[in-house]
């Protein structure tokens, strides 16, 4: 398996001599989240409005990307105290394929709620991402699935498994490094044998630029 | 008593030359004793050997050059045997038969060469020196050729059919010694020569105007049209570009949004959770059906694409120029026709007997 992986990784390094071109990307972008906590004790759901920023630096097939997002998240209905929310991302991704990405690289969320513990979720995550255009040479679509492969939870559960994925378009403009970004995402964590779900989903409308 | 003696020898010669020897071999023998007869004042036995020695020298069609020298010394001879007008009519002969020859005056005697001279300035004749094989362009390159004369003269140079009819006139006036001629290949209208055979003709003029002597030459002529060349090939259907849309685009379009919007739509459940509220999913997948929706009309088969139109069109223009050039170069080879000239053997006609 090793052996297996250090070729594949020697090929794509080998492949990607022959483009060594840094390519920045950098894009910021509007979500719309909405927390969803499945309790024993009952179920408590939260939505608002965060921002994310996310840059990456790609080298050949090879590409290194850093996402940060915050905002806050507010109990529907009313009742209850709004949470803080963030997430940070470090993922180190290969393009073994023209259409697909794979990614990994720790994931950590936190939510802060005054006067309470800060709980922090922590994922190493694998990332599996399809992209390819369809309309003309002008709007890409994608769809990315990840799953957790380890995770350091600071609640009471153990830690069962954890999946997510995101599905969207990108509209390029023509010979204009800009680019806008409309995708739906979700996050899905198990704690507790299923006792306990965390789910976090939400919309993200954002413009970058990206350097090609 | 010489004379006898030298007929002996002659006689003794002519009777050992073996046959296998040849014609050539018995008249090389012929001139030689006839010219040692002269070298030994034997005139009489000189003219006799040499008039036999032309005679055969006729038949064997040997060259001019030793035709002449034959005739000068038997021209000598008979003008030392007192013979003069045999003597004229001998020099006459070589005029006629050489325009440019001078008799040797380390050889012969000033009475001898001031009578030939004499006879030359007299006899009116032209020699037409022709080149080889040659190829003009018509109406561009030029076909040369060198009229010699004996004396001065009036000529009427020209070219005709071979029934004598006039095919061209090139040249009317006086000659004092020799001409350079040319013809540009085409006849007295300025077309092409619409015959394969011709005569160049030479007619020489006493000071009097009567016609002295006719010499001419046939040619033959032969027209060469150049290749042209071929049409170059008009663009192949496979360097084409189409100029219409087919459906792949559009099918492109419309494939990838409904996958991209089903993956949206079912993007919870693939990660187990099936309780999520729809309206963002559906509000996202909506959009990306819009989208698509318009990228399909975008790309909608049989819409023009005006790229492809116009790198058509541009190798269409690039073969239309190659198409002007070819004819533009065609048309200029059409007007190069070559005429190819082969010139055949002189004849010279002498309305007067010597």
């Amino acid at each position: 398996m090793k052996r297996g992986l250090g070729v594949l990784v020697a090929a794509l390094a080998a492949s990607s001599i022959s483009a060594q071109t840094i390519r920045p990307v950098a894009n910021a972008a509007v979500v719309t989240a909405r927390v969803r906590s499945e309790l024993p004790a009952g179920t408590e759901e939260l939505s608002g409005t965060a921002l994310r920023g996310t840059g990456a630096v790609a080298f050949g097939r090879f590409h290194l990307l850093a996402s940060y997002l915050q905002g806050s998240v507010q109990p529907d209905g009313g009742a209850g105290q709004s949470r803080d929310l963030a997430e940070g991302t470090v993922l180190l991704g290969a393009v073994p394929f023209k259409w697909l990405t794979l990614e990994t690289g720790p994931y950590a969320r936190a939510y802060s709620t005054p006067g309470a513990t800060t709980q922090r979720w922590v994922f190493w995550e694998l990332r599996a991402r399809a992209a390819g255009a369809f309309i003309g040479s002008a709007v890409h679509g994608y769809a990315e699935l990840w799953r957790a492969l380890t995770a350091d939870v600071n609640v009471p559960e153990p830690f069962d498994h954890a999946e997510g994925g995101e599905a969207g378009m990108i509209v390029r403009l023509a010979r204009s490094p800009l680019e806008g970004r409309l995708a739906y995402r979700i996050d899905h964590v198990v704690l507790g044998g299923g006792s306990r779900t965390e789910t976090v989903d939400g919309v993200i409308i954002g413009i970058g630029v990206a350097w090609r | 008593m010489k004379r006898h003696v030298a007929w002996l020898c002659a006689l003794a010669c002519a009777a050992g030359a073996a046959p296998s020897r040849g014609q050539a071999q018995t008249a090389d023998t012929l001139f030689a004793t006839g010219v040692h007869a002269y070298k030994n004042l034997e005139f009489d036995l000189a003219a006799s050997l040499l008039r036999r020695d032309l005679a055969r020298r006729n038949v064997a069609a040997v060259p001019v050059a030793e035709r002449a020298r034959g005739l000068a010394y038997l021209g000598a001879a008979e003008w030392f045997r007192g013979r003069r007008d045999s003597a004229v009519v001998v020099f006459r002969r070589l005029v006629m038969l050489d325009p440019r020859y001078r008799p040797d005056r380390l050889i012969f005697p000033p009475e001898v060469t001031s009578a030939f001279d004499a006879v030359r300035l007299q006899t009116k004749t032209a020699l037409i020196v022709l080149p080889g094989d040659t190829a003009v362009v018509l109406g561009t390159t030029l076909y040369r050729f060198w009229i010699v004369v004996s004396s001065f003269q009036q000529i009427d140079v020209s070219l005709r059919y071979e029934d004598g009819a006039p095919f061209r006139p090139l040249y009317v006036g006086p000659v004092g010694d020799s001409l350079d001629m040319s013809w540009d290949g085409l006849d007295a209208a300025g077309g092409p020569p619409a015959v394969s055979r011709m005569v160049l003709r030479v007619l020489s003029r006493a000071p009097t105007g009567e016609l002295a002597s006719i010499v001419q030459v046939p040619l033959a002529v032969t027209l060469v049209p150049a290749d042209t060349l071929p049409w170059p090939p008009g663009p192949a259907a496979s360097d084409l570009l189409p100029e219409r849309a087919d459906g792949a685009a559009a099918k492109r379009a419309l494939l990838g949004g409904l996958l991209v919007s089903s993956a949206v739509l079912v993007l919870p459940a693939v990660v187990g959770e099936s309780d999520t509220p729809s309206e963002p999913r559906v509000a996202v997948a909506g959009t990306i059906g819009l989208a698509t929706a318009l990228g399909f009309i975008l790309h909608r088969p049989g819409r023009p694409l005006p790229d492809n139109v116009r790198a058509n069109q541009a190798q269409r223009d690039a073969w239309q120029q190659r198409i002007a050039s070819v004819t533009a170069e065609n048309a200029r080879r059409r007007r190069d026709v070559r005429l190819t000239v082969r010139g055949g053997e002189p004849t010279t006609i002498q309305p007067r007997g010597p």
